[in-house]
């Protein structure tokens, strides 16, 4: 009885040594998935197809994308948090899920995940249509002033990146401008190509193109530095505006997320291979061309920049009157 | 600079592993068009992953051929079963499917197969010819104009209501409410959502569509479940010169609707073919048999303006880097892993991709001609097979179809409840086509209300005037009312008066 006991526990303490050996080493024992929280062709969808095949050697395993968009998102980072915390199923997205709470669609943030990666951010550019007189953002301003309500900006749904620097344009300079929103920077600049609307803030990436060719007029950038494009330059929008200091740089960010309850060891791995893959020349090019910012940063850096940023962004909305639930009764700091 | 555009036209004709990258891709985007749930945008963003590491020429003649092959592939299990592949063959199957169950399923797919072909090429010539022209006046469409399209649209629930008007209004009504669900994306509140963030998606109209098409037409089939299936005749599939030159001037009219509708950003194939239909059906005065009941015209309608639309839809892409449709959305993002700068210069910088992809177009039509025409026999046969075969596997493969498009469960029990609700709809007489287009439509209709109201500062006297001052506008305007009186009893009274103002 008592060696058929002894051995069924030999047999036990066996299996369960081998699991955890089995389980340090051997992440990944099959392929991953990623869920990419914008829909196919945007500028998430974008990055994330574009850093997976340079990490996936790494990994030694695929990672399987899948698109589940909708609410901004929420969808998806609801999807992954409710999913195993083995490590196997990856967030892929960008900066939404740091307004959920005020803007009360999610209970849901990046607080709750566990930073693999942030890829990289996205500059913004503030541009205008030629057939629009103004040559600086200051003109811009004033001619708001003049005529308030009849100048359109271009927007998109609450949270949205232009939706976000048109209320810090508002908050900073206090102008009253016509915003129309659309579902995203294509569609924005199609508008103001058409002339439908007479500005817009957008991703540099989705407007450098046109801003080349010259078919729209770059009137700031959102960062204290000057942009030096490809045969262009735009002034920072701190030039004519000191009071956007405290702001800038401003824009959206990429990235990775796992459950904050993951295995150690599976962080582990999976931030290495992320942080080998983003340092690939051919991520790099990648990056580069959307005129986005290289950042490759994980763990506690990453943390901070994202608490920074959630910040900064929730208390900018709140001041301007455009959040349902104040960022204090979520316990976020004022900047 | 001519010849090395010439060069790079033939460039995938010449090279033997593009040339059969673009067979290969078009063969697979037939069959992945014509399984619902599938879709080519889905197809196409797996492919980037797929092909990171090739060539450039490579990788987009993969992704063209699966493009081209998986709109016309869509048509397939339209009329066959019903169940449109794609939104894009909603119309198709309106008068295709009354054509399968008259014995001549092989014939509808023998000219549909045809018809898109020509589409196709009138979209790749416009594209070749006067790609700047179109994109710049795609450019004009403003968010009022894209509301009085979407109204254009809408008025189409006239001709689909079935016995009864009020029936059809009432499906138009449900389906815009439906189309309604989920976040508003203006202002980020949830419509209809009763706090479920699984419900903050919306629903998608593929689900919809699937359901009501797929799913109730299988049920609906039950009721006949021991009849024998129509004998198909499928001795004259490839339609005769005689046959094409008939339909050739609907078929070339339809094609412009397409590429204009495809040409436009916030617009694909889906709204260009059923303003083709609509088209056909307000023109065509004597058609080959009543709409409905399968009219040829009613076929060939649709098919040429969404193949017509994938040209279309390159137009903007490749002259301004804005995409067409969501399939060339996901191209724009393939270019860019592929180190190219798609924008207003890459016409200027990069000349020679502009000429592939037009080459490569051209490549990917013709072998889905090819490939259309062969094999329709067996594919006419699949009408023949047993109902108590058929609809359950018409049933898994509703399923496994909704399910592929988010992954997602909430989807399919929406699929099934749209299937059990439009087949209680069809046994009193609602159509469900209606239903469709109310989803489809109403989101645009709505948003672009909202934004046209906004451009001129919620002023709702602004905005009338709007619609009279700009001049597409008001031609577009013009078309809505005449849509609409000419529908009324006002119509002959009006007729009458203007021709005996006319004699006096």
């Amino acid at each position: 009885m008592v060696g058929k006991k002894s051995l069924g526990l030999m047999i036990m303490l066996a299996v369960l040594v081998y699991a955890v050996a089995a389980g340090a080493a051997g992440f990944p024992e099959r392929n991953l998935q990623g869920i990419i929280m914008w829909g196919a062709g945007g500028g998430t969808d974008g990055v994330s197809r574009a850093i997976t095949p340079n990490v996936e050697p790494i990994l030694g395993k695929e990672i399987v994308m899948v698109n589940k968009p909708g609410g901004t998102g929420a969808i998806a980072t609801q999807f992954v948090h409710s999913s195993a915390s083995d490590g196997y199923t990856l967030l892929f997205g960008a900066e939404n899920p740091q307004l959920y709470g005020v803007l009360e669609l999610s209970k849901l943030s990046y607080n709750d995940f566990y930073p693999v990666n942030i890829l990289a951010r996205g500059q913004v550019v503030i541009i205008a249509n030629n057939d629009t007189p103004w040559k600086s953002l200051k003109e811009l301003v004033a001619d708001a002033q003049k005529r308030p309500g009849k100048i359109k900006m271009g927007s998109t749904g609450p949270g949205g990146v232009p939706y976000v620097v048109g209320m810090l344009m508002k908050t900073v300079t206090g102008f009253d401008v016509a915003p129309v929103p659309f579902d995203g920077d294509g569609p924005g600049i199609t508008a103001l190509l058409g002339g439908h609307v007479d500005f817009i803030p957008v991703n540099l990436g989705a407007a450098s193109e046109h801003i080349r060719a010259g078919r729209v007029r770059p009137l700031a950038v959102v960062d204290s530095k000057e942009l030096v494009g490809n045969g262009y330059t735009v002034p920072p929008i701190t030039q004519d505006f000191p009071e956007f200091g405290k702001y800038v740089p401003w824009g959206p960010f990429f990235g990775v997320w796992c459950k904050n309850d993951v295995p150690d060891e599976a962080k582990k791995v999976l931030v290495e291979a992320f942080k080998k893959g983003a340092a690939t020349d051919r991520f790099k090019d990648f990056v580069a061309s959307k005129e986005a910012v290289l950042m490759n940063i994980s763990g506690d850096e990453a943390d901070k920049y994202l608490k920074k940023w959630q910040s900064v962004t929730t208390w900018l909305l709140q001041d301007a009157g455009a959040t349902k639930v104040s960022p204090a009764d979520l316990g976020i700091p004022r900047p | 600079m001519t010849g090395s555009a010439i060069s790079y036209f033939f460039m995938a004709w010449t090279d033997m592993s593009l040339l059969f990258l673009t067979a290969i891709g078009t063969f697979a985007g037939i069959y992945i068009g014509a399984i619902p749930g599938l879709s080519v945008t889905m197809a196409v963003s797996i492919l980037i992953s797929f092909t990171f590491s090739w060539d450039v020429n490579a990788a987009l003649a993969l992704m063209v051929g699966v493009f081209c092959g998986g709109v016309y592939g869509g048509s397939r299990s339209a009329i066959l079963l019903n169940i449109p592949g794609a939104p894009a063959s909603i119309a198709t199957s309106f008068d295709g499917f009354p054509l399968a169950q008259r014995g001549e399923a092989g014939q509808a797919i023998g000219i549909s197969t045809i018809v898109s072909g020509i589409g196709g090429f009138l979209g790749i010539i416009v594209l070749a010819v006067a790609a700047p022209t179109v994109a710049e006046f795609a450019l004009k469409f403003a968010p009022r104009d894209y509301l009085l399209l979407a109204l254009m649209g809408l008025l189409l629930v006239g001709s689909l209501s079935g016995e009864s008007m009020a029936k059809g209004v009432f499906a138009g009504a449900l389906g815009v409410t439906l189309g309604m669900v989920g976040m508003d994306p203006m202002t980020a509140e949830g419509r209809f959502t009763f706090g479920y963030v699984s419900l903050l998606g919306g629903i998608h109209f593929v689900v919809a569509m699937i359901g009501l098409f797929g799913v109730s037409e299988a049920l609906f089939q039950l009721h006949s479940i021991n009849l024998k299936p129509v004998k198909q005749d499928v001795s004259k599939i490839v339609p005769s010169w005689k046959v094409i030159l008939k339909y050739l001037p609907i078929s070339l009219r339809c094609s412009l609707i397409g590429v204009i509708i495809g040409a436009l950003p916030g617009t694909g194939g889906d709204i260009a073919s059923l303003m083709a239909y609509d088209h056909a059906k307000r023109t065509v005065k004597n058609p080959s048999r009543p709409f409905g009941q399968g009219a040829y015209e009613g076929l060939i309608a649709p098919e040429s303006a969404n193949n017509a639309a994938v040209g279309g839809a390159y137009i903007p892409m490749l002259t301004l880097g804005i995409p067409g449709d969501a399939v060339t959305a996901v191209f724009i993002g393939a270019l860019y892993i592929h180190g190219l700068k798609p924008g207003p210069m890459m016409m200027i910088d990069t000349p020679y991709m502009f000429w592939f992809m037009v080459g490569n177009l051209v490549l990917a039509n013709t072998f889905m001609v090819l490939f259309g025409l062969t094999g329709i026999k067996i594919f006419a046969r699949l009408v023949e097979v047993k109902k108590g075969i058929l609809i359950p596997c018409i049933i898994v493969l509703s399923i496994v179809g909704t399910y592929a498009i988010n992954n997602s469960m909430t989807d399919v029990y929406w699929m099934l409840c749209f299937g059990v609700c439009g087949y209680l709809l069809k046994m009193f007489g609602y159509q469900v086509a209606p239903i469709i287009l109310g989803i489809i439509l109403g989101p645009l209709m709505d948003q672009s209300y909202r934004r046209a109201i906004m451009s001129t500062e919620h002023n709702f006297g602004l905005f009338l005037l709007d619609l009279v001052k700009n001049p597409l506008t008001c031609v577009l305007t013009i078309v809505v009312l005449f849509m609409i009186i000419s529908n009324t009893r006002l119509w002959p009274k009006l007729l009458g008066m203007f021709s005996s103002t006319k004699r006096s």
